[in-house]
């Protein structure tokens, strides 16, 4: 069954207050154009999340969209601090459950096994345990192991009621395949209700029964499948296209302040109608070209 | 002989980071001086290192230097790619990564790191990064290797968030809240330090050349345990040096970050 729809359709079947799994890692992979969409949709009071932050959550936060962020931490590496995502958690405008990397993981996988708790050492000792100590209704507890006796910590599973996936290719039941590293995005996938897939080629069944011992998202769990090219810029896709490191710098420039940043909002964003003129703002094809991957270096 | 090559504090920090790891043993990296000290020991010493990245990349031989983890140059030539849960669970949570490279906001006398914000936790404050993986290598890790600049703000009695637990606030806490390993060395630009095996407390083992004791310690808002003897640390070879500077950071790129 084809479950290709538009950009504009898949974000519409999200409901305002939804729980979002997002599949970007720092500027890896970012679901950039699915959140530009949130944002011109007015969708909001979003639970978003992902073990690391990235840019598109960062993005979603800064315009309003997000109620509460559930993330392992993170920055954008060497080009510096999510500014939007630091300044709604100085000043409180968002619900912070913070963990770690590998805590989000074990929640994710938690709930991708249909597990009601998940025990890890992780967490034990830290001020960020403390923290999630402090959540009505708990996120985290203790058990005695039925077998040693020894205490244990075990943190709640994550369901979210969707999850959004940059793939490299699909086929328009959903089969999708993910190059690279993939980091939390099967478990994601695997722990939400749904999943929508955004891929940068749309291919047949047929290619992918070719090869699908590189198929990571079934489409039986997904809902929607956009094909929609360069939809993760300025973030990169591995073995399609490189970040745009120009773009990042004049995004986390206009980020520090929040005029800064809705200017950005205004002129990237709300200035356009649609993903297409968004690419032809930030170079169009000639851009695009530049950002191409080579097929040795992935990058 | 060595001691006429002339060499950067960072590069001296490299040195000794690659001389903590040993031939055979599983290490995370993240971004920076650890990558460095990581390919140097895999290219010197310990040519069957396996080097890991948390979010699913293991043995990367990059040409060119990326700008964090989530840079596909840093996952180049990569043996595997793989997961989360892969890496940070059946490697590090299973027990099997030896040394975890950590750095931070500031570390306080008993290891414990901040890397999440500065301030005051529950008034006004600045935010940084957070966990990422990083409290996920100081609980699960055989043994973590703290990289930190050596400054009073940096080096403090007690951190002001723990993200990162090290020996909590000394002896016996660490094994009570559940944890593993723990951090072995804390390397700085002025120094080295290690843990006293009773106390728990940071103590001074090696002071960098020409940096004198008390640099050293006015340079820090906490007060180790200093041996009486106490030696300079052992510098960086010739072949160490060329390996920095022609083959694993020709650009500088690392050192400059």
């Amino acid at each position: 069954m084809s479950k290709v729809s538009t950009l504009a359709e898949a974000v519409a079947s999200i409901s305002s207050g939804s729980h979002v799994a997002l599949s970007g890692f720092a500027t890896a992979r970012c679901a950039m154009a699915f959140a530009h969409e949130i944002i011109r949709q007015g969708i909001n009071r979003l639970t978003v999340s992902q073990c690391v932050a990235a840019i598109e959550a960062d993005m979603m936060i800064g315009a309003g969209s997000v109620e509460r962020i559930v993330y392992g931490g993170g920055s954008r590496g060497r080009s510096g601090q999510h500014h939007c995502i630091c300044r709604a958690i100085e000043h409180g405008t968002i619900i912070t459950e913070e963990l770690s990397s590998l805590s989000m993981t074990f929640r994710y996988l938690a709930g991708a096994l249909g597990l009601p708790f998940i025990p890890i050492r992780s967490l034990n000792g830290s001020d960020i345990l403390g923290r999630l100590q402090q959540f009505t209704p708990p996120v985290v507890s203790n058990l005695n192991d039925p077998f040693t006796g020894e205490e244990w910590l075990v943190l709640k599973p994550l369901i979210p009621d969707v999850a959004v996936i940059q793939v490299q290719v699909a086929d328009e039941e959903g089969n999708a395949w993910i190059l690279g590293p993939r980091w939390d995005n099967e478990e994601q996938a695997k722990a939400s209700k749904r999943t929508i897939v955004i891929t940068e080629r749309l291919v047949s069944t047929e290619a992918i029964r070719r090869a699908p011992e590189q198929t990571v998202i079934p489409g039986f769990r997904v809902s929607h499948v956009v094909h929609l090219p360069f939809s993760a810029h300025p973030s990169s896709v591995y073995g399609v296209y490189d970040f745009d490191e120009d773009h990042i710098a004049q995004y986390a420039e206009a980020s520090k302040t929040p005029q800064g940043f809705q200017q950005y909002l205004d002129k990237y964003v709300y200035g356009v109608k649609d993903h297409w003129e968004y690419i032809e703002m930030v170079g169009g094809m000639k851009r695009m070209n530049e950002l191409e991957a080579d097929p040795v270096l992935g990058y | 002989m060595a001691t006429d090559l002339e060499y950067t504090p960072f590069e001296l920090m490299a040195v000794t980071g690659a001389r903590e790891l040993k031939d055979g043993e599983i290490v995370a990296v993240g971004l920076g001086l650890p990558v460095v000290a990581s390919f140097l020991a895999k290219r010197t010493h310990a040519p069957n290192l396996t080097i890991i990245l948390e979010l699913g990349v293991v043995d990367p031989e990059p040409i060119d230097i990326g700008s964090g983890l989530s840079d596909p140059r840093f996952w180049y030539r990569a043996k595997i790619h793989t997961s989360f849960v892969d890496m940070l669970g059946m490697v590090l949570h299973k027990g099997l990564v030896d040394v975890g490279f950590l750095g931070g906001l500031e570390v306080d006398a008993y290891g414990n790191l901040n890397t999440t914000l500065l301030g005051d936790p529950k008034g006004k404050f600045r935010r940084f990064t957070g966990s990422g993986g990083g409290n996920d290598l100081a609980s699960c890790a055989r043994r973590t290797v703290i990289i930190i600049r050596h400054e009073v703000r940096k080096l403090t009695e007690a951190v002001s968030f723990i993200t990162s637990p090290g020996y909590l606030r000394g002896a016996g806490e660490r094994e009570r809240a559940g944890l593993v390993g723990g951090p072995g060395r804390v390397i700085t630009d002025k120094a080295v330090f290690g843990f006293d095996p009773e106390s728990k407390r940071m103590r001074l083992e090696a002071i960098h050349a020409n940096t004198a004791l008390d640099d050293v310690l006015s340079n820090m808002s906490f007060q180790p345990i200093v041996p009486s003897n106490l030696p300079v640390t052992e510098p960086p070879t010739a072949e160490q040096l060329r390996l920095i500077r022609e083959e694993i950071d020709p650009d500088r790129m690392y050192a400059g970050s």
